[in-house]
């Protein structure tokens, strides 16, 4: 463009003015990138599956304080009560709900020993209906049979000697063929043989900001405590309408116990990820802000240059300038700067990054969102300028003859 | 009163060397009205500058009311302008966003006249150009000729004993322009020295004495002729 | 003249109210959303115990697996064993020592009406009391001869004492507490330090506890433990052979008056794990620690890196906020140059200029500070309902925090204004003074 080098030397004259804009692009596009970064390497968090039915499972706490009560009998009439009710399709007894952010953990290893490798998991106590109830698919091998369930008494230290695991896992533990996994003997609190009778595709652990959150195994056991959590499953639609009946149902069926914090799983993801959540909405606010600032510093700034050259431009206008060519002069300069700002952005926006990474542990950023954020900063200049640039030119050619 | 003895300034601008005035000289007397006339870039402005402390001058020798300015720091020079000179300029320079009375007021500020002291003046000097009634008007409700007499007003109100005005009537057509050179003759019989910047010779001859700058020097033989008449 | 220079500042800003206001909101959203992260950071690092922050120490030995150490070495385990917490109450070997887990426990109220109530406790030694200044209501804490002859006693909140004795003086009255009768000997007032220094294991912001127990009735089956429980090595069954195992889930916690007190006192450990070792414990080389609250906070991380990334990014915010106003003072007082060169010629001296465009500056700085409390407000408030019951209590500005937004948006803002008005005073009054 032949005014380029024109407004090139213009922009020399007000250097401070354009750096001060090309500054405020290069800063807010650095804070960008990073937040949009940030944000959809939380989104991808969050949608990560659970494996299991969320829709339609929910749990409640079962808490014994009655001193003569008989924890197992009454257990499994419990389970026998909500698996009898319409709408119901599964129920168990478990120690630990995904997402939940409470559990327990356990590690396999190839050999027994104290000084072995080990791979931890997630482990969740389930009897035979386990699968069925967490809506798990099973993609290889067997689901536990009645008879393998056993109780485990408070504080027992022995384990069942089989197990169901998740693909993750099997691949940890044979990262090249996970399928090799199945029928495998691995040892559990450090001797204790354990065999893998069956895969599932995916389960998650307890706790969403775990690295090895798709690790998870279920064991064969059911608990004889006195705090306990049943994991109910519904037919699609009907969660919301059984929670109270079976809560009801339980706490009249025998007293001596509490029926508490009766949840979904929807609620529990809800809360489970409230604080990236709400991370993601303040960076989100925090972007949306700063682009509006920087947009209307241009559309200050622009009007006040505008102003100031009021008569040079009424001079242009009078010597022949079309309109657009007039608005074209603020567009193009407008556009120079933002080139300036972008440059410096994506020097910051990497850096910050580098920055974050070794700070808080975040990955690389992608060269894609650079370039989106780079664009995004373009347009909003453009957009920005283009009010006063419109104001620009629509200033009278008479304005050169004036005095003042 | 004013005394300038082979004032000399000197722009460079690159490896070039403007000289604005050389060897400038001249004594102002008390009561004098004196009108500068000259060429477009002839060094009036320069002279006017100089002499209104709103620029320093590369050789020479200065006295105004007897204190040698090359002496004086900024701050110096700022409270000589705001105590012993009043400016009026082509272009009025009233404060756009104040209105009659706090444009008057300004100066008195800077004087550091109390409230009541204050009000008196803006009001007498109102008074005195005749626009004692709308001193809460904006300088863009008042017309050329009476922006130009706020002007004087603000420039008459810390009763400074040399006036500098700088093509006063420039921007008024004729009858306004009388006024205001009647209201400057008015004042210069009531003391005040006067030295006024015009190109409008019919104005120059009210003024007691003309001087005509040329090249940056002061032209002897109008001073001598003037001298001659006096 | 201060008060002159106030009015020809608001003249100045009504006058351009479009370009004043854009400041303003600039200024105030900068302000707004760096005190919102301020304060959650503030919170989050304050000192829940000022007075004896310093005397109070976290008690950590290094017992873990020689083979996989605990944090890759880094640190020793961050709670303790059964044994050795109270191998090292019952040697007194500090001023004051408590020992303390968490328990739960299902509270059957006296009164049939009342339903039973879950009631997340505390299990301790008789010292936590007047360790952590706990606020009594009624009564007080129990004597050590409670802890050691594993009485029944309980402490219980504000709270629990409305709830199931309707608010009057219940010490002395029992309580059924996992069936066992319990005496009330003393009710505490509200008590909920943030952060929860005494235990950050299960949340540093969660709630204090509702009952407090004696910490031998633990062994007794009396109440449940709960919180966290981490193993590096089997134990065989039952509760006996738990609590002798290796398993760390208790704290202990130490009052020691003088740091000649602590180095005696860090002395003592090492003896006692040098002891330990002839039992075959402690294989992994000496590495005992005593950390006063603060260092303790710190080394637990409280402050989430959330919290910190979003302090970094507000206040990048805030200068983006910073150079916008820059470049908007800028264009405002170099537009006003004709005004600056005409106050000149009338006798405005150069300090008298910088006084005038500061006091300007500085009026939209307090504008955009004011403006910027009542966003951080709002911010703080929409923090709190964002985040929920985690972040109870942390979301509140205090006097101190105003303070701060008021002097940081007036020092910003004038720092802002520092090369604008810079700008504007050396404008040569020459030639603004021409005719145009």
């Amino acid at each position: 463009m032949l005014e380029s080098g024109i407004i090139i030397r213009a922009l020399m004259r007000n250097k401070i003015g354009a750096l001060l804009i090309a500054l405020q692009i290069a800063l807010t596009m650095t804070i960008m990138v990073n937040a949009i970064f940030m944000i959809q390497d939380r989104q991808q968090q969050m949608q990560r599956e659970s494996g299991i039915d969320e829709k339609n499972t929910f749990y409640l706490t079962n808490t014994v304080f009655a001193q003569d009560y008989n924890i197992q009998v009454e257990m499994q009439a419990d389970l026998n009560l909500i698996r009898k009710m319409p709408g119901v399709v599964d129920a168990i007894q478990i120690n630990a709900i995904p997402l939940s952010g409470g559990g327990w953990s356990m590690a396999l290893q190839h050999e027994p020993g104290d000084d072995k490798d080990t791979v931890s998991s997630a482990l969740y106590m389930v009897d035979d209906h386990g699968i069925n109830t967490l809506g798990v698919e099973l993609i290889a091998g067997v689901n536990f049979t009645p008879n393998d369930i056993q109780w485990r008494a408070s504080g027992q230290s022995t384990w069942p000697d089989k197990t169901i695991i998740t693909k993750a896992f099997a691949k940890s533990l044979y990262p090249d063929d996970w399928q090799s996994a199945l029928g495998k003997t691995f040892y559990i609190s450090q001797n204790q043989p354990m065999q893998i009778v069956g895969v599932m595709k995916n389960l998650q652990a307890p706790w969403n900001g775990w690295s090895g959150v798709e690790r998870s195994m279920l064991v064969p056991f059911q608990m004889e405590s006195q705090g306990s959590k049943y994991l109910i499953r519904t037919e699609a639609g009907r969660r919301d309408e059984l929670m109270p009946i079976i809560e009801k149902a339980l706490a009249e069926r025998i007293k001596g116990r509490l029926i508490r914090r009766v949840t979904t799983i929807e609620d529990t993801r809800k809360k489970s990820y409230r604080q990236h959540n709400a991370t993601n909405k303040i960076l989100t606010t925090v972007v949306s802000t700063l682009t509006l600032i920087t947009g209307f510093g241009i559309v200050g700034l622009a009007l006040f240059s505008i102003n100031r050259r009021t008569k040079q431009i009424g001079t242009r206008r009078a010597l022949g300038a079309t309109k657009w060519q007039i608005m074209r002069y603020f567009m193009v300069e407008n556009f120079i700067i933002s080139t300036f700002g972008v440059i410096f952005g994506c020097i910051g926006a990497i850096a910050l990054n580098m920055w974050l990474a070794t700070t808080f542990n975040l990955t690389p950023i992608n060269i894609e969102l650079i370039i989106i954020g780079a664009i995004t900063l373009f347009i909003v200049g453009q957009l920005a300028v283009l009010y006063p640039a419109r104001k620009a030119s629509l200033i009278s050619p008479a304005t050169a003859t004036r005095t003042i | 009163m004013l005394i300038m003895k082979d004032i000399s300034k000197i722009f460079q601008t690159g490896d070039i060397q403007t000289h604005a005035l050389r060897d400038f000289n001249l004594t102002v007397n008390e009561g004098d009205f004196i009108s500068v006339t000259g060429p477009s870039g002839s060094g009036k402005t320069t002279f006017l500058n100089i002499a209104g402390l709103l620029e320093t001058y590369t050789h020479g020798e200065f006295l105004l009311d007897g204190e040698d300015v090359g002496k004086l720091n900024d701050n110096g020079r700022s409270r000589m302008r705001n105590e012993k000179i009043g400016f009026i300029f082509q272009g009025f320079n009233l404060i756009p966003d104040l209105n009659l009375f706090d444009n008057v007021d300004v100066p008195l500020r800077y004087r550091g006249f109390n409230a009541k002291q204050r009000k008196l003046r803006i009001e007498e000097n109102l008074e005195r150009v005749g626009l004692a009634s709308r001193m809460k008007h904006l300088p863009s409700q008042l017309s050329g000729g009476q922006q130009q007499r706020v002007a004087i007003a603000r420039a008459l109100a810390t009763s400074p004993r040399f006036l500098l005005a700088d093509e006063p009537t420039g921007n008024l057509d004729s009858e306004m322009a009388n006024g205001v050179m009647s209201l400057l003759e008015e004042i210069n019989q009531q003391g005040t020295t006067i030295v006024m910047v015009t190109h409008d010779a019919l104005l120059a001859e009210r003024a007691t004495r003309t001087i005509q700058v040329k090249d940056g020097r002061v032209s002897e033989l109008e001073i001598l002729a003037q001298q001659a008449i006096a | 003249m201060f008060s002159y220079y106030l009015k020809i500042a608001w003249i100045s800003i009504l006058r351009h109210w479009g370009l004043s206001l854009l400041m303003i909101c600039a200024i105030g959203l900068g302000i707004g959303a760096a005190m919102t992260t301020v304060t959650v950071n503030y919170l989050m690092s304050a000192n829940p115990i000022p007075h004896k922050s310093e005397q109070l120490y976290y008690v950590q030995l290094d017992s873990w697996d020689v083979n996989d150490p605990f944090d890759e070495g880094k640190n020793p385990p961050d709670q303790m064993t059964y044994t050795d917490a109270t191998n090292l109450w019952k040697a007194k070997k500090a001023f004051r020592q408590s020992v303390n887990a968490q328990t739960y426990a299902v509270i059957e109220p006296n009164d049939p009406d009342l339903l039973p109530i879950i009631a997340d406790g505390r299990a301790n030694t008789a010292d936590f009391f007047a360790m952590f200044d706990v606020p009594f209501i009624y009564g007080g804490g129990w004597t050590e001869q409670a802890d050691i002859n594993k009485e029944l006693v309980v402490v219980i909140n504000k709270e629990t004492n409305d709830k199931v004795f309707g608010g009057k003086d219940s010490v002395g009255e029992t309580l059924k507490i996992d069936g066992d009768m319990f005496k009330v000997v003393g009710v505490i007032n509200t008590w909920e330090p943030k952060p929860r220094f005494y235990d950050v294991t299960t949340g540093a912001f969660n709630k204090s506890a509702d009952i407090f127990v004696p910490f031998s009735l633990i062994a007794e089956e009396k109440v449940r433990r709960s919180g966290n429980t981490n193993c590096w090595k089997p134990s065989g069954d039952g509760l006996a052979a738990f609590l002798a195992g290796e398993c760390v889930w208790t704290q202990l916690w130490v009052e020691l008056k003088t740091e000649q007190d602590k180095q005696e006192y860090l002395t003592f450990l090492n003896a006692y794990v040098e002891e330990q070792k002839q039992y075959g414990r402690f294989l992994r080389p000496l590495d005992n620690r005593l950390s006063n609250v603060m260092q303790w906070l710190e080394n637990q991380e409280v402050v989430a890196d959330d919290a910190k990334m979003m302090m970094a990014m507000s206040f990048m915010f805030l200068v983006v906020c910073l150079l916008n106003t820059v470049g908007l003072l800028l264009a405002k007082f170099l537009g006003k140059a004709p005004e600056i060169g005409l106050r000149q010629a009338l006798g405005a001296s150069k300090t008298t200029l910088f006084s005038q465009y500061m006091i300007e500056s500085a009026c939209i700085g307090l504008a955009g500070g004011i403006l910027g409390l009542i966003l951080a407000y709002l911010g703080l408030k929409g923090v709190e309902s964002l985040y929920g019951d985690t972040m109870q209590g942390l979301a509140t500005l205090d006097v101190s925090m105003t303070a701060l937004a008021i002097i940081l948006s007036l020092v910003s803002t004038i720092l802002a204004g520092l090369y604008p008005t810079w700008r504007a005073c050396n404008i040569q009054p020459a030639q603004q003074l021409k005719s145009q």
